[in-house]
C-alpha cells in the first residue's frame, strides 16, 4: 500500500512539475505574458486602491473612474487568458493522455483506504473502476486529484506562477458581486 | 493615517534593516508594512499545519466525520488565534477575519487529506484482505 501510494505522489509531483515546465517555455517566458501579467498585476493594485478610498463616495466622478478602470482591466485579463489558452489546450490534451495511460494501469485496483467515508456524490470518484461495495476503498484517480490539488499549486507559489491576490481578488469582483455596489 | 504611525516612531527607528519575515512570523507584535508577506506567512504556515495534523491523524487514528470537522476546527482556529491574538493584526485590513481564515485553506485541507489518507492506509489496513 506504501508503494502505490508513494508512486501517486511521485506521479503527481512529476505532472505538475511537467505542466508548470511546459507552460514556462509556452508561456510565462514570453515577453508578451510578462509585459499584460505586469500590466494586470499594476492596474489591478491601483484599482484595489481607489476603491479603498473611494469605494464608498456616491461622486459620479470617482465612480465613472473606476467603472473606467475596471473595463481596461477586464480587457487585459482577457488577453491574458487568450496567451494562455494555446498551452493550456496542449497541456490539456498531453494530461489527458497521461491520465488515462495511469488509468489503466491502476484499473481496478485498491491503492488506499480512505479513514472516512466520502460523500455521495464524490464516492462515484473514489470509487471509480473498483470492484465490490465498499465504499472506504480509494481508487487512482480520487488520490491522484487530492495530491495534485495540493501540490500543483504549492509548486506554482514556490516558483513564482501563481497569480497574485490583487489579482485574483479583482478578477473575482469583476465576474462576482463587485461591479453591482457601483451601480 | 501615514502621519500617525510616522509620527509615532522616531525615525532612525524604521531605517534599520526589517527583520526576515521568518523572525517577525515568530515573533509576536510584529509590524507588516507589505500585506502579501503576511499572506505568505499565512498560507504556508496553513500548508504545515495541514501535512503535519495529516500525519497525526493517521498515526492516533482518527477516523470519519470527527477527523474532518476537528481539522476544520483546529485549522481555523489556530490561524485565527496567530492573527488576532499573537500577531494582533487589523483584519479588516486584510479584509475581514474569513478573508485571512480562507487563505490557502483548500490546499491545505487537500495535503491533509493526502497524508492522512497515506499514514493511515499504510500503517492500519490490511493488505492481505485484497492479496
Amino acid at each position: 500500500m506504501w508503494a502505490d501510494t508513494l508512486l501517486i505522489v511521485f506521479i503527481s509531483i512529476c505532472t505538475a512539475l511537467l505542466g508548470e515546465g511546459l507552460t514556462w517555455v509556452m508561456v510565462y517566458r514570453t515577453e508578451k505574458y510578462q509585459k499584460l501579467k505586469a500590466e494586470v498585476e499594476k492596474q489591478s493594485k491601483k484599482l484595489e486602491k481607489r476603491k479603498e478610498i473611494h469605494g464608498d463616495s456616491l461622486d459620479k466622478q470617482h465612480k465613472k473612474k473606476i467603472e473606467r478602470e475596471e473595463e481596461r482591466l477586464k480587457n487585459n485579463n482577457r488577453d491574458l487568458s487568450f496567451v494562455k489558452m494555446k498551452s493550456m489546450f496542449a497541456i490539456g490534451f498531453a494530461f489527458t493522455a497521461l491520465l488515462s495511460m495511469f488509468n489503466s494501469i491502476f484499473d481496478g485496483r485498491v491503492v488506499a483506504r480512505l479513514p472516512f467515508l466520502p460523500l455521495n456524490w464524490i464516492q462515484g470518484l473514489s470509487h471509480r473502476n473498483l470492484p465490490g461495495e465498499d465504499f472506504y476503498d480509494c481508487s487512482f484517480i480520487f488520490l491522484y486529484i487530492l495530491c495534485t490539488m495540493s501540490i500543483r499549486q504549492n509548486i506554482q507559489k514556490l516558483l513564482g506562477f501563481a497569480p497574485s491576490r490583487a489579482v485574483s481578488k479583482q478578477g473575482n469582483s469583476l465576474f462576482g458581486t463587485g461591479p453591482a455596489q457601483f451601480k | 493615517m501615514d502621519g500617525k504611525t510616522t509620527s509615532k516612531a522616531p525615525r532612525n527607528a524604521e531605517t534599520p534593516v526589517i527583520s526576515s519575515a521568518w523572525s517577525r512570523a515568530l515573533s509576536s507584535n510584529a509590524s507588516w508594512p507589505d500585506k502579501e508577506e503576511f499572506l505568505d506567512v499565512i498560507y504556508w504556515a496553513r500548508q504545515a499545519l495541514g501535512v503535519l495534523l495529516g500525519i497525526v491523524w493517521g498515526l492516533i487514528p482518527l477516523k470519519g466525520l470527527l477527523g474532518l470537522l476537528l481539522f476544520v476546527v483546529i485549522n481555523a482556529g489556530i490561524i485565527y488565534f496567530y492573527c488576532s491574538s499573537f500577531q494582533n493584526v487589523d483584519e479588516e485590513e486584510y479584509g475581514g477575519a474569513w478573508e485571512l481564515t480562507k487563505e490557502g485553506f483548500m490546499t491545505s485541507f487537500a495535503g491533509f487529506l493526502v497524508t492522512w489518507i497515506i499514514i493511515y492506509s499504510g500503517l492500519y489496513y490490511d493488505v492481505e484482505k485484497y492479496a
